[in-house]
């Protein structure tokens, strides 16, 4: 019986392997977090970078991850 | 300040609109300067009901790009899922050896997936359209359900003497209900119904990527986002906010067969699994849709050509037109 813990997680290897491939919006959301910082209504926030850097992700992890995956 | 500008934008639309109209007839003219001084009128209110519209549809356009990325979700990836293809079945591929000449379901997904569904979702979430038989075939053997079965205590109906009873259950009863009824499952969730699985894969748009991206796609909040106690953060659920916390963890369960139970590994399953669940019958669509459009597609050929083949003689007609001196 293989021991789980030491598989890592596909996806999550995945995810951390294509981040290189992304960082045209992970600029783009710590920007968005610098500037919202110390804002004290509540109302600003970063989703939209958010998603996009999610999307970007996504769209990188998304063919490659069934075929580590039995 | 806006209000005074759409105003005068009417009053211009409605000039420019009605000097058109006088060009046209007297009768809409003499129509137009009655018109002019009640507040109602046909013209105007026509040239009014364009621009709100106009406006309207300007308005919606702009704040869907602001508010809405939250309240639809993240976009799910598509995964390039086994069954998907025209002719791909669940892989039936190796619970005996039996080799096919589609690519089904496996059943060793199905397989893996109900023992997901049995041991990590089925304390909240009730399948009930789903019953112990269905999975005689297609992820166990008979005995094996049966077995599965007779491990469940049922409730039957009054017996001889008039009382009811529970028994254990058979082949025929539907998978076990975590609750009794909607409001116990809200009262046990903090307010949140925890839905049927039976179909959640038709139920939801995109339903397999959107599930597997929902199981494996918690995250961190984005920065000036803030879900309160009791909710979790997660981009796929429309809105952010979803009751159910995540639920997949690296080595949760143990598989039968050994393979190793990661967060995407047990997603996937579970995905497949409820995916049969609510297309049992994918198998056979495809193969009877690839069936049929094959034959019609011949009809088709044959029915060009008989058509062709019995207008042929109006379609190769010769009109001369002769003068006669």
């Amino acid at each position: 019986m293989r021991a789980d813990e030491d598989v890592v997680d596909q996806k999550k290897y995945l995810e951390d392997a294509c981040k290189p491939k992304c960082v045209k919006p992970l600029i783009e959301y710590e920007a968005c977090k610098k500037r919202i910082e110390g804002d004290e209504s509540g109302h600003k926030h970063c989703t939209g970078q958010y998603f996009d850097y999610l999307s970007c992700i996504d769209k990188c992890v998304a063919p490659k991850l069934f075929a580590k995956l039995k | 300040m806006a209000g005074g500008v759409i105003i005068r934008l009417l009053k211009r639309k409605l000039q420019s609109q009605s000097t058109g109209f006088l060009a046209l007839s007297s009768y809409t003219a003499k129509k137009f300067h009655e018109d002019v001084g009640s507040a109602g009128g046909m013209k105007s209110l026509r040239a009014f009901a364009l621009l709100g519209a106009g406006v309207s549809g300007f308005l919606s356009f702009a704040t869907i790009a602001s508010a809405d990325e939250a309240e639809h979700g993240l976009a799910c990836p598509n995964y390039p899922w086994p069954h998907n293809g025209i002719l791909s079945s669940y892989d039936h591929a190796s619970f005996g050896g039996a080799a096919n000449y589609l690519k089904p379901f496996t059943w060793k997904l199905i397989r893996r997936g109900h023992q997901v569904y049995q041991q990590v979702c089925a304390s909240c979430h009730s399948m009930s359209l789903i019953s112990y038989r269905d999975l005689v075939g297609v992820a166990y053997t008979e005995e094996e359900t049966k077995a599965m079965a007779a491990e469940i205590e049922v409730d039957d109906g009054p017996n001889d003497e008039g009382e009811m009873f529970t028994r254990p259950g058979k082949l025929s009863d539907r998978f076990p209900q975590p609750y009794a009824n909607e409001q116990a499952a809200r009262f046990a969730n903090g307010g949140a119904y925890p839905p049927d699985l039976s179909l959640i894969t038709k139920a939801r748009h995109n339903g397999q990527n959107y599930v597997f991206a929902l199981l494996t796609g918690y995250h961190d909040p984005p920065a000036g986002v803030s879900i309160r106690e009791g909710l979790h953060y997660n981009p796929y659920f429309p809105g952010g906010a979803i009751a159910m916390p995540k639920m997949l963890i690296d080595g949760a369960i143990e598989y039968e067969d050994g393979t190793p139970a990661t967060e995407s590994q047990m997603g996937k399953d579970v995905v497949s699994f409820l995916s049969w669940a609510a297309e049992p019958e994918m198998e056979e669509r495809k193969l009877m849709g690839f069936k049929w459009i094959f034959v019609l597609s011949l009809a088709l050929l044959q029915a060009a050509y008989y058509r062709r083949l019995r207008w042929s003689v109006l379609k190769s007609r010769k009109l001369v037109l002769d003068v006669i001196n």
